[in-house]
């Protein structure tokens, strides 16, 4: 009968429920059972959300304590620099990728109509009532949703659907760019933080909480910082067009080294105390980088020279002796660090240093990686870090998306050279690297998170003495990499042959072979088991609430409900939960997204 | 002057022998076409010439470059020699464009306006210069192998090899690639082509060798090859394939 009716076949909507939802008596069936389910489990969400028992302003109430914990004060502007620097990037990439791809008012409307009619049915959905346990164990119902509150809002949003319903159909011509609508409706969300006013709780003269908890603005310390950024992201943005217009072709360069060497700023900024200290940066830094700068020169130089060929081996030994020596002796802690660097350049330029290109590219190869080098174990042993050795004054998400950003950061790179040496001709260097892989893998993370926190020091050479952050990052660089690596060695074997002996036959040497032509492939394949490791570990990174510090997880289940200064918050539980689900899972869904669109985009080139 | 000489080249896979002697020259210019049965050594042949596989006994000298284990030799020859595959082995992450660029801007450290602008050209001369924007996964099998052909003398080579370029074809599609083939032969290229397409030697061969059983047992020109050959084993073969 339904299949019959007139508005099923010539409506489009009708259609679509006729196909999807009853196409079947079974269907039907499920679709009414599914329907009743989610209605259910909806209408029982919002009862327990809006349930008085609750109190939402424990959340709100520590909204910082969630994002930066116990940040001291007067470092805040590194906080805001490091969020802005990742904006205002963001807006440059944006303008400069824009790939022009353009949105209808009418498909706007489309949208907006979409949502509101969602917003419309959520609201008319919602219960009225909720069941609240008394102090005497009985249970009783209590209005959460007024009749007339549910009509103040559900009238507006169904007015508003209706209209966006018919704007649907607007026939104007002009085309708005996507990435512009999506940028303005962030400024929308911007702008709102000036009207919205959020449950708060204040405290009278007296220090006693006002009750009932007062509905207050949002801080200004929140929306000026937010406001002054979202203008940076709008520059920038058509900064970006503007270079993209000028076809500035170095741009399309200089932008992935920028975001390359963003996280390593912004670790600088969260960490170091103070910002630059000149005198360890002339008397240890620059002298170490210039002599093995030029140790490294001579490597490279001499690699291929025809009459150093039967003195291979003792040099190599030799080396391999001294920097053995080196780690004994009771030196900086760079020089050893280095020394280690030096080695895998020993081993590594016989077979790229083949030609005067080679060479020159492994030579910026060496410099940028001592740069590299030096800042990161001049920025993370702990004496000269602004949080504590514990690192227990910074946490929350910020520790969460530090963890998730730079684990991932490091040990890409990481997992990629350890990928590339299992599969290396030279046994050396693949019995290493094999070996690195399977003890780490063979471990539970939660092990290794233990032997960061008590035993790294011990195998550690004497005198350094790294954070505990520093030290769960390390950690957790070489945990996923191990993984990244075995992910990136299938991606390996999944390259035909003939890729390699195609490569082979254009003359490459074998680094390009492999930068040029296999990796970018091997990537390619395993982009969507990339993308899951990733969440998987900014997921797993609240695992490090057992070594002692304080992830947002953390801070929600075991701080917050064991707050009684100045307002007592004790057991409050289920709210954090909530809440921090939500924030996971919203995370979570936009990265899954995008990374989707971004394997489309990639997955052009494939066969 | 020969460009290419090998004196007495042999190659074992493990215990089994796949070159049993093979000694030959090629004078610049020529057209070689070598032919012969399944497993008869004739990739292996064709790909020692540029060290894709190595020989373990015998002499390979490649306008006047010995292949030795040197991988300086084995990268200026690869240079020297282009190779055109059964399998195009195009790279798929790569437009057709960046295909061909690849090698004269990373190899041969060439601009990348004039590496495409020579790949414009080559495209032309294969025929298919309205493809340079599209991903190879998005072309037909002889436009693929006409690429891989445009790749290949991106690098500029004195030879070319061709390991049976058409056998992956369907019927229709194999004489476009036999076209860029025989332009190129004309244009005075050294080639050296294991093929199955008796057409294309009798046309365009200066000389035919069939290997067997990893011995070159038949040396002639195209005419003789084909009308009166000297050896039983060639007959037979003709008569198999013919
Ligand atoms: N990598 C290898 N390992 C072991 N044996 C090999 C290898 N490559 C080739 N062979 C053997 O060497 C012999 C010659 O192989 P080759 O590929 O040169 O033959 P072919 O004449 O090109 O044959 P086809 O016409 O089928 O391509 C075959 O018996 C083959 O099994
Ligand atoms: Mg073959």
């Amino acid at each position: 009968m339904i299949s019959n009716n007139k508005f099923f076949i010539e409506n489009p909507y009708g259609r679509w429920v006729r196909d999807n939802l009853f196409s079947s008596s079974s269907s039907a069936f499920l679709t009414f059972f599914a329907g009743f389910m989610v209605i259910y489990s909806y209408r029982g969400i919002v009862g327990f959300i809006l349930n008085p028992e609750r109190m939402w302003t424990s959340v709100t109430y520590n909204m910082k304590l969630y994002m930066i914990l116990a940040y001291p004060d007067e470092a805040m502007i590194r906080v805001w620099l490091s969020v802005g620097l990742a904006l205002i990037l963001g807006g440059l990439s944006i303008g400069f990728y824009n790939s022009g791809k353009s949105i209808s008012l009418g498909g706007i409307f489309q949208k907006l109509f979409t949502i509101s009619a969602v917003i419309a049915l959520l609201i008319a959905l919602a219960p009225t009532n909720t069941n609240v346990i008394q102090n005497d164990g009985s249970i009783e119902a209590v209005e959460i949703i007024p009749q007339d509150v549910r009509m103040l809002i559900l009238g507006p949003s169904l007015v508003l659907t209706l209209a966006f319903f018919f704007l649907r159909n607007i026939k104007i011509k002009n085309l708005f760019n996507t990435a512009k609508v999506n940028l303005t409706y962030f400024g929308l969300i911007i702008g709102s933080l000036y009207f919205i006013k959020i449950p708060t709780i204040s405290l009278d003269s007296s220090g006693e909480r006002i009750i009932p908890d007062p509905f207050l603005p949002i801080a200004s310390t929140t929306y000026i910082p937010w406001t002054i950024l979202y203008v940076g992201m709008l520059l920038f943005f058509f900064i970006g067009s503007l270079l993209k217009n000028k076809d500035v072709k170095i741009m399309s360069r200089l932008i992935p080294i920028a975001w390359f060497l963003c996280p390593l700023f912004i670790f600088s900024w969260i960490f170091k105390k103070p910002l630059v200290e000149l005198n360890t940066v002339f008397s240890a830094d620059i002298p170490s980088i210039l002599v093995f700068g030029i140790i490294g020169f001579l490597i490279i130089r001499f690699s291929d020279n025809e009459s150093i060929g039967v003195y291979r081996t003792p040099i190599n030994i030799g080396f391999f002796i001294l920097s053995v020596v080196v780690f004994l002796l009771p030196l900086v802690f760079i020089f050893k660090a280095t020394m280690v660097l030096l080695l895998l350049l020993l081993v590594v330029s016989p077979a790229i240093a083949t030609t005067k290109e080679g060479k020159r590219q492994l030579f910026i190869v060496w410099v940028v990686s001592l740069f590299v080098l030096t800042f990161l174990i001049r920025g993370a042993s702990s004496d000269t870090m602004l949080v504590t050795p514990t690192g227990s004054i910074f946490g929350g998400f910020s520790l969460t998306w530090l963890l998730a950003i730079f684990g991932t950061y490091a040990s890409f790179p990481l997992g990629l050279a350890l990928a590339l040496g299992r599969t290396s001709t030279l046994p050396v260097i693949r019995i290493i690297c094999t070996g690195i892989i399977e003890i780490v893998r063979s471990v539970p993370y939660i092990t290794w998170l233990f032997f960061a926190s008590v035993m790294l020091t011990v195998f550690l050479p004497a005198g350094v003495e790294f954070n505990l952050i520093i030290r769960v990052l390390i950690l957790t660089a070489f945990f996923s990499g191990a993984y990244f690596a075995e992910y990136i060695r299938g991606g390996l074997q999944s390259i035909p042959k003939g890729q390699y002996e195609a490569a082979n036959a254009i003359g490459m040497n074998p680094f390009q072979r492999i930068f040029l032509v296999i990796v970018p492939q091997a990537l390619r394949t395993i982009i969507p088991t990339l993308v899951g490791s990733v969440i998987t570990s900014f997921k797993d990174s609240s695992l490090v609430a057992i070594i002692g510090l304080f992830d947002i997880l953390r801070i929600g289940t075991s701080v917050i409900p064991a707050q009684s200064q100045p307002v007592v918050f004790i057991g409050r539980n289920l709210e954090q939960l909530v809440f921090l689900s939500f924030f996971f899972w919203v995370f979570t869904f936009v990265f899954s997204r995008r990374s989707m669109k971004f394997e489309k985009r990639l997955g052009l080139g494939e066969r | 002057m020969s460009i290419i000489k090998t004196v007495d080249v042999k190659k074992w896979f493990g215990d089994f022998q796949a070159l049993k002697g093979i000694s030959m020259e090629v004078a610049e210019g020529e057209v070689l076409v070598i032919c012969g049965p399944s497993g008869s050594g004739k990739s292996t042949f064709i790909r020692c010439i540029n060290r894709l596989e190595q020989h373990q006994e015998g002499e390979i000298v490649v306008d006047g470059i010995e292949l030795t284990n040197d991988l300086k030799n084995i990268e200026a020859i690869r240079s020297e020699v282009g190779m055109v595959f059964q399998s195009f082995n195009l790279f798929p992450h790569l437009t057709v464009m960046q295909n061909i660029t690849l090698a004269p801007i990373w190899v041969r450290k060439k601009s990348r306006s004039e590496s495409e602008e020579k790949a414009m050209e080559l495209l032309e001369r294969v025929g298919i210069p309205e493809q340079a924007q599209k991903f190879p996964g998005q072309l037909s099998g002889g436009q693929q192998q006409r690429v891989a052909i445009a790749r290949a003398l991106a690098m500029e080579p004195k030879i070319m090899l061709f390991d049976e370029p058409t056998s992956a074809l369907d019927p229709e599609m194999i004489k476009e690639v036999l076209d860029a083939m025989k332009e190129l032969a004309e244009s005075g290229m050294t080639m050296i082509v294991v093929t199955h397409e008796m057409g294309f030697a009798k046309e365009v061969a200066d000389r035919v060798m069939l290997f067997d059983e990893g011995l070159m047992v038949e040396e002639n020109t195209p005419n003789e090859f084909f009308d009166n050959p000297k050896n039983d084993r060639t007959k037979l073969f003709l008569s198999q394939i013919l």
